[in-house]
């Protein structure tokens, strides 16, 4: 039983990894640029089916030379959409922002489906059974879930807190206009924040591709996850998303063991509700 | 003046132009998932409709005129159903429609091809209820109380008599569900545990969990063919060893392709028809033929039949939904298709045998106990 239990702490901790992973990137456009992208889910998408675009006839690359490029794609594709698309709205109302954000990942999703069909695909790994951890299995993939995120977060927080960029960008985040007056080159903060923001989305998407599979609505449904783990960390709170992410990905897996798990998503969004309602009084705003 | 004179006239004549160009061919719509969670199955049944009509029109038509597929994208979804079927009616006017896939998604359309009194055949729905509309709603595809009861025997033959139950949440899974369980539990099994999941997700694991908390010998999980490949992934990463027992809606070439050697072993129930017509093997020859391969997708038999029955009944009754709807049941009557017979039931329903089917070195083949 303790091993049931133990194990299924463990699927939730790698489901709130995942989580964390996409709401960073989802949090920290939203605290730079004040709105939310829902396109963020299709820059997840699009960094799997890269690496898939890669890794399948008539290129072939393995996985260890395929890898970086199909990152390096997605933030190309990061890029060009706050260039093409944000960049010219950058005065618009955040409704404006959240419609075309809205527009771009039907867009961007039916675009891979053009491509790629809107079947399922696999990297064609063979499947290979876990190692057993205290009871827990564990897979080569679901260890580079951990460890990539949890690599990803002392990054992010070396870079926000020792580098200048960094500071910058925590900088634009608190106040666009006084940061400017100030002499912070916003231009080049945005940039870099959309980099960041990409890169996370693509490594995320990368990882969960490995685990599971491919498919065009493979961003949007756990964006979903991601934007209530970015609302319950407080949107624009870094270490807010991580903690949203892991309370939502270990809440519903807790609750699946002891309820009918047809109310997972229920469960998720209910706790995520109850913490805006008591949100003044948690930890998680330091901020405020 | 002038120029309103040659304005109208470009108009008739496009209008007319137009006229013509209705008259040339039987229009057929097909409200198919094209996009969306189960766009996995609507690519093949695609393949299936068009191979048919292509045939069709190869060997003259209907009295010389060829017959026309307008497809319409549903997105997988009850809501897109209904927009895709009703676009169907009210745009292209046609007099039938190839329904959805996934039962609930067919049910949420078939009241609206009722209210307009327009046919609409499903090849793959298999809820108990799903003809249930009204007198223009028909199905080529055996109902589950039929497979439900398969299950369960299968269930018992092979001597698990307690067995938790897994299912996708819709009309489809819960549908097959309570028949099983029902069938089951009449027959002096046990349920340890019911336990429902979303379509679509990408993580199934602690759902997994609970399935085997109580060391069961065999899960059954009625499941589709993408959550059914992340989750026999996903278990047998986990190493959890049971017998897996599905329906039909998982047996495909693609669950093996996606999940490789997790699935080895499983088993399921499918409705069954012979291999050995001529029937069949023609299909066979013709789908490889076109197509290059022998890899022939879930109910393509199915919406194949689905397009010649329809066309004979377009020949007998006419091109009207009231035709179309009284000429379907007659030209049903005994007709032997690739699935087998196909006369329609008081229910509009056709019936079936079920067989079982496991996955041996990478293979879908019948199972045999040894």
């Amino acid at each position: 039983m303790s091993s049931f239990f133990l194990q299924t702490i463990f699927n939730g901790i790698l489901a709130g990894c995942i989580y964390a992973l996409f709401a960073i990137g989802l949090t920290l456009i939203y605290g730079v640029l004040n709105f939310v992208n829902f396109a963020h889910g299709e820059l997840i998408m699009w960094g799997a089916y890269f690496l898939y675009f890669l890794m399948d006839r008539p290129l072939n690359l393995p996985l260890s030379i395929a890898f970086l490029p199909a990152l390096c794609l997605t933030i190309l594709l990061g890029l060009g959409s706050d260039r093409f698309i944000f960049k010219p709205l950058r005065k618009a109302s955040r409704l404006t922002l959240l419609i075309t954000s809205l527009g771009l990942s039907f867009f961007l999703r039916n675009g891979a489906q053009f491509f790629w069909g809107a079947e399922i695909r696999t990297y064609g790994f063979e499947i290979k059974r876990g190692m057993k951890l205290f009871g827990v299995s564990i897979t080569p993939n679901q260890l580079a879930i951990i460890v990539s995120s949890t690599l990803c977060m002392i990054l992010l927080y070396l870079f926000f807190y020792k580098s200048r960029m960094g500071k910058s960008m925590r900088a634009i985040s608190d106040d666009l206009e006084l940061a400017r007056v100030m002499g912070i080159p916003s231009d080049r903060a945005i940039q870099f924040t959309w980099i960041i923001a990409s890169f996370l989305a693509g490594l995320g998407g990368i990882l969960l591709a490995l685990d599971t599979n491919l498919h065009p609505g493979m961003g949007l449904i756990n964006l979903v996850k991601a934007f209530a783990a970015t609302l319950l960390g407080g949107v624009g709170n870094l270490w807010g998303a991580l903690l949203g992410g892991m309370i939502i990905g270990l809440s519903e897996n807790i609750a699946v063991l002891l309820l009918s798990p047809g109310y997972k998503d229920a469960i998720a969004f209910g706790i995520m509700v109850m913490m805006l309602l008591i949100r003044s009084s948690t930890i998680f705003w330091p901020k405020e | 003046m002038r120029k309103i004179i040659y304005s109208l006239i470009l108009t008739i004549s496009c209008l007319a132009f137009s006229g013509v160009y209705a008259q040339e061919t039987y229009k057929i719509g097909a409200a198919f998932a094209l996009s969306g969670s189960i766009a996995v199955y609507g690519e093949g049944f695609k393949k299936a409709v068009d191979l048919a009509v292509e045939e069709i029109n190869a060997a003259g038509g209907i009295k010389g005129r060829k017959l026309e597929i307008i497809y319409e994208d549903n997105k997988s979804t009850p809501k897109d159903c209904v927009t895709a079927v009703r676009k169907l009616i009210t745009v292209d006017k046609v007099p039938v429609i190839f329904g959805p896939a996934a039962s609930s998604n067919f049910m949420a359309a078939a009241p609206v091809a009722q209210e307009n009194k327009v046919v609409m055949i499903s090849a793959e729905g298999a809820a108990p209820g799903l003809t249930k509309a009204g007198e223009y709603i028909f199905r080529v595809f055996p109902s589950d109380v039929l497979q439900g009861k398969g299950i369960s025997d299968l269930c018992l033959r092979l001597n698990f008599k307690e067995v938790p139950v897994m299912y996708v949440n819709n009309d489809w899974g819960m549908g097959l569900k309570n028949v099983f369980v029902e069938n089951f539990k009449k027959a002096g099994g046990h349920i340890m545990d019911e336990i429902p999941y979303d379509e679509g997700k990408t993580d199934y694991r602690t759902e997994l969990i609970r399935a085997i908390k109580g060391n069961p010998k065999a899960v059954v999980n009625l499941t589709y063919i993408k959550e059914g490949a992340v989750m026999f992934k996903q278990a047998y990463e986990m190493d959890i060893k049971v017998q897996w027992i599905c329906g039909s809606a998982a047996k495909s070439p693609k669950l093996i392709e996606l999940a490789g050697k997790a699935v080895e072993g499983i088993i399921g129930t499918y409705p069954v028809f012979s291999q050995e017509t001529k029937e069949y093997k023609a299909f066979r020859a013709a789908w490889k033929r076109k197509y290059g391969d022998e890899k022939i997708p879930i109910f393509a038999e199915y919406n194949y039949d689905m397009v010649y029955l329809t066309a004979k009944a377009i020949e007998k009754g006419g091109y009207t939904s009231d035709g179309i709807r009284k000429a379907l049941i007659e030209v049903a009557k005994g007709y032997r298709g690739v699935t087998g017979d196909k006369t329609f039931d008081q229910d509009r329903g056709v019936g079936s045998e079920y067989g079982v089917w496991t996955i041996k070195n990478g293979q879908i083949v019948d199972y045999k106990k040894d």
